[in-house]
């Protein structure tokens, strides 16, 4: 892959905090124009691997390169971070704060004015505009947040746990935001414990788990590469089938359907040949992927 | 560079254009001048009259106390302590000088009492009965001869605390027993006043060029001026420390992190309001010249600034300078407090070793005031800390040689890079460690983190 689709890339970096390795010898990559999901466990090590990425933290050992470069102050200005931990000046005006947020990014003028503007009416604030901090609502103040994020138009977009705390109406809104930005080609990193969110907006992820990553790539490789082990059956009749442990692991009926999980070495093609030797009648039989729910619990549950 | 610039802005906006730095632009002159008012007002509140029993067993001395208790001598006694207090005020207000301030008298109202037949402890008991029954406010008893080693006066009040009364009634005594010490020897009173009458002072100090100073004007004016850098050196420092606990508090930090370097962010802190202190302080400065020039053009008041000490530009330069020199010391290490704590009102525990260090400089300056040219003054005027505040007091007092001035600035200069360093290593760390104060061991750790 050449360095031009690559918009970040972590080669072996370690981060040591005293005897506490935070990241040990961390490797991933993340290509231009996709969504790349940072998952793990709190205390896995994504704060930190992230406060490398934008350069606030330097690694102890390894590399990181932004847009083909070696990671730099400069580069800071193509960022957009929003933490995880966030907060607004509490007496300073809405306007006030977002012009200081884009200033550092180099962002200055009659641009920062009209961008300004332009997202505050985006996001129904305009009226909030010369107000302080404190007589907004919290959900106002994330969108304020959100908006010094992405005000200097960034090409890449960090955003550590950017959905705990966030009302559903804010969650859809950014939702959306990201879509426009994975359109404009630009690369979205996020980090989340929620694997529902993750597994609808990820092309891409990474999981780690106790400073080490533990599995990485596209959504789909992941997925396959964890194999199809479970099948979904809506059935009558052939409970002798099922109760085979050579062929059938486990059952877990729920309403009106059964999870059933494969034997070791045994197949799936054999076992609904076999219920239907035995006269069930079938209605659903489907080889389910396993959920990233289920891959992390298994990923990090596994580990305790 | 551009970064920095945008901080130092920020800083400078957020202190400058809050309706509290007018507020205080306008009013710390004010809180000065009550400061200075508020007790001679208070002080000269005249008094209830004091209702007072003289028992006087010989029959002379206590005319003579009643005499001197009169209204019109205790104004004139009053109104020498008061000549002795302003005795800086140049003679050419003799006018103002001649009307006795009539307030801050004690006066008294004589209640008779017979005391003929009765014993000392009966008398006593008569007179606290009295007292009790709130019909008079204080005795004197006289001893039976005034003559003899042991004489003591008795005096008991009602009024505790009354100081001005006590202390006018022990001067008045003292007179009174002289008097008829004098005429029981037959020594004409008046020519052993004529003879014992004091002679006045004229102190004045010389300049360096030899030119004489007004001493007591250069006094007020030094620790106005001490004053005025400690004020706003505290005041400065604690903004400071409570911007930094702010951007921790609320996490900011990590996002100014990730546009800009932490050094940058500091500094332009540090920077940005330090100029609004300089803006605030030019102002003071800037409208007090402007005060004293005007006194000057009108020419009944100019004699009463006359003792003013000669204030160059250049001087007001080098105390613009010394406030600065001052600042960022101090700054940078309320932004070190601020980086490690976790809450303001934490900062403001650990805020008392530095606002102690200013504190004594300031008292340093006084003892620079009383001998600018003593080896003391020297030690302390380039001595870091302390110079900010001692330095431009000796430059008002006696100007020292320049390679002293020199001397002390670069010594301070080398402090405040030490301190921002140190301070600036700590920052970075500190701001983004949440949840707990950082402990000695720790912070030592982050300095010599690379």
């Amino acid at each position: 892959m050449s360095d031009k689709d690559v918009t970040l890339r972590v080669e072996n970096v370690t981060k040591r905090f005293g005897d506490f390795t935070a990241v040990d010898d961390l490797s991933l990559e993340v290509r231009a124009g996709r969504v790349f999901g940072f998952l793990g466990p709190n205390g896995a090590g994504k704060t930190t691997t992230i406060r490398m990425i934008v350069g606030i933290t330097a690694p102890d050992e390894g590399r990181i390169g932004l847009f083909g470069e070696r990671m730099s102050a400069r580069l800071q200005d193509r960022i957009g971070y929003l933490p995880e931990e966030r907060g607004l000046y509490k007496k300073m005006k809405v306007a006030d704060q977002l012009r200081y947020f884009a200033a550092l990014k180099d962002l200055t003028g009659k641009e920062a004015e009209r961008r300004i503007d332009r997202w505050l009416e985006r996001m129904n604030l305009s009226e909030w505009k010369s107000k302080k901090t404190t007589d907004l609502s919290k959900g106002m103040q994330q969108k304020i947040q959100f908006i010094s994020t992405v005000l200097h138009d960034p090409d890449l977009l960090i955003l550590d746990e950017p959905f705990s705390g966030l009302d559903p109406v804010n969650v859809e809104f950014m939702i959306d935001v990201l879509a426009e930005f994975k359109q404009k080609d630009k690369t979205v990193i996020f980090s989340t414990h929620l694997m529902e969110t993750a597994e609808r907006l990820c092309h891409d992820i990474i999981l780690i788990n106790k400073s080490k990553k533990v599995i990485g790539g596209s959504l789909r490789q992941v997925k396959e590469s964890y194999g199809r082990n479970v099948i979904a059956l809506r059935a009558a009749g052939g409970e002798a089938v099922l109760a085979d442990r050579n062929l059938v692991k486990s059952v877990v009926y729920h309403a009106d359907e059964a999870e059933i999980e494969i034997a070791d070495g045994a197949d799936a093609q054999l076992i609904l040949k076999n219920l239907i030797g035995a006269g069930a009648e079938i209605t659903k039989f489907e080889q389910v992927e396993p959920s990233l729910n289920d891959i992390f619990i298994d990923q990090v549950g596994g580990e305790k | 560079m551009r970064k920095f610039i945008a901080v130092v802005k920020h800083e400078y906006r957020k202190i400058v254009l809050k309706w509290t730095f007018l507020l205080g632009t306008l009013l710390f002159p004010v809180i000065g001048a009550c400061f200075a008012l508020v007790p001679a007002f208070i002080f000269s509140i005249k008094g209830e009259p004091t209702r007072i029993v003289i028992v006087d067993p010989t029959n002379k001395i206590g005319m003579r106390i009643r005499e001197n208790l009169a209204p019109d001598k205790i104004a004139a006694r009053s109104d020498q302590a008061v000549r002795g207090a302003v005795k800086d005020m140049p003679v050419a207000q003799p006018g103002q000088m001649n009307q006795p301030p009539m307030q801050g008298q004690a006066t008294f109202v004589f209640i008779d009492y017979n005391a003929t037949g009765r014993s000392p402890d009966e008398i006593r008991q008569d007179l606290n009965e009295m007292a009790a029954a709130n019909k008079i406010d204080a005795y004197l008893i006289a001893p039976s001869s005034i003559d003899s080693k042991d004489a003591r006066f008795e005096f008991r009040s009602r009024k505790a605390g009354d100081f001005i009364a006590s202390d006018i009634l022990r001067d008045v005594i003292n007179d009174a027993v002289r008097s008829q010490r004098l005429a029981d020897a037959n020594i004409n009173e008046k020519s052993v006043m004529e003879l014992s009458r004091r002679v006045t002072i004229d102190s004045k100090s010389l300049d360096d060029k030899g030119r004489e100073k007004d001493s007591d004007m250069l006094l007020a004016a030094s620790f106005i001026i001490g004053l005025m850098i400690y004020i706003t050196l505290a005041i400065y420092g604690q903004v400071i420390m409570g911007a930094v606990v702010e951007e921790k508090e609320t996490r900011i930090a990590e996002i100014l992190f990730s546009s800009a370097r932490p050094y940058e962010l500091m500094l332009g802190k540090l920077v940005g309001v330090g100029l609004a202190g300089l803006t605030q302080l030019s102002i003071w400065v800037i409208s007090i010249a402007g005060l004293i020039g005007f006194l000057a053009v009108q020419s009944d008041l100019s004699s009463l600034f006359g003792g003013m000490p000669h204030i160059t530009p250049l001087m007001v330069a080098y105390f613009l300078l010394y406030f600065l020199l001052g600042y960022f010391a101090y700054a940078s290490i309320f932004a070190l407090i601020g980086s490690v704590v976790t809450t303001v009102q934490e900062g403001g525990q650990f805020a008392f070793p530095p606002v102690m260090l200013m504190l004594i400089g300031f008292y340093f300056s006084f003892a620079v005031i009383r001998d600018p040219n003593s080896s003391l003054s020297f030690w302390v005027s380039i001595s870091p800390f302390f110079a900010p505040m001692t330095m431009p007091v000796r430059i008002l007092a006696e100007t020292p040689p320049f390679w002293q001035i020199a001397l002390s600035v670069g010594i301070n200069v080398l402090t405040i890079a030490a301190l921002v360093w140190l301070a600036s290593r700590v920052y970075r760390v500190g701001m983004l460690m949440y949840g707990k104060r950082a402990t000695l061991p720790e912070i030592w750790k982050w300095i010599r983190q690379v």
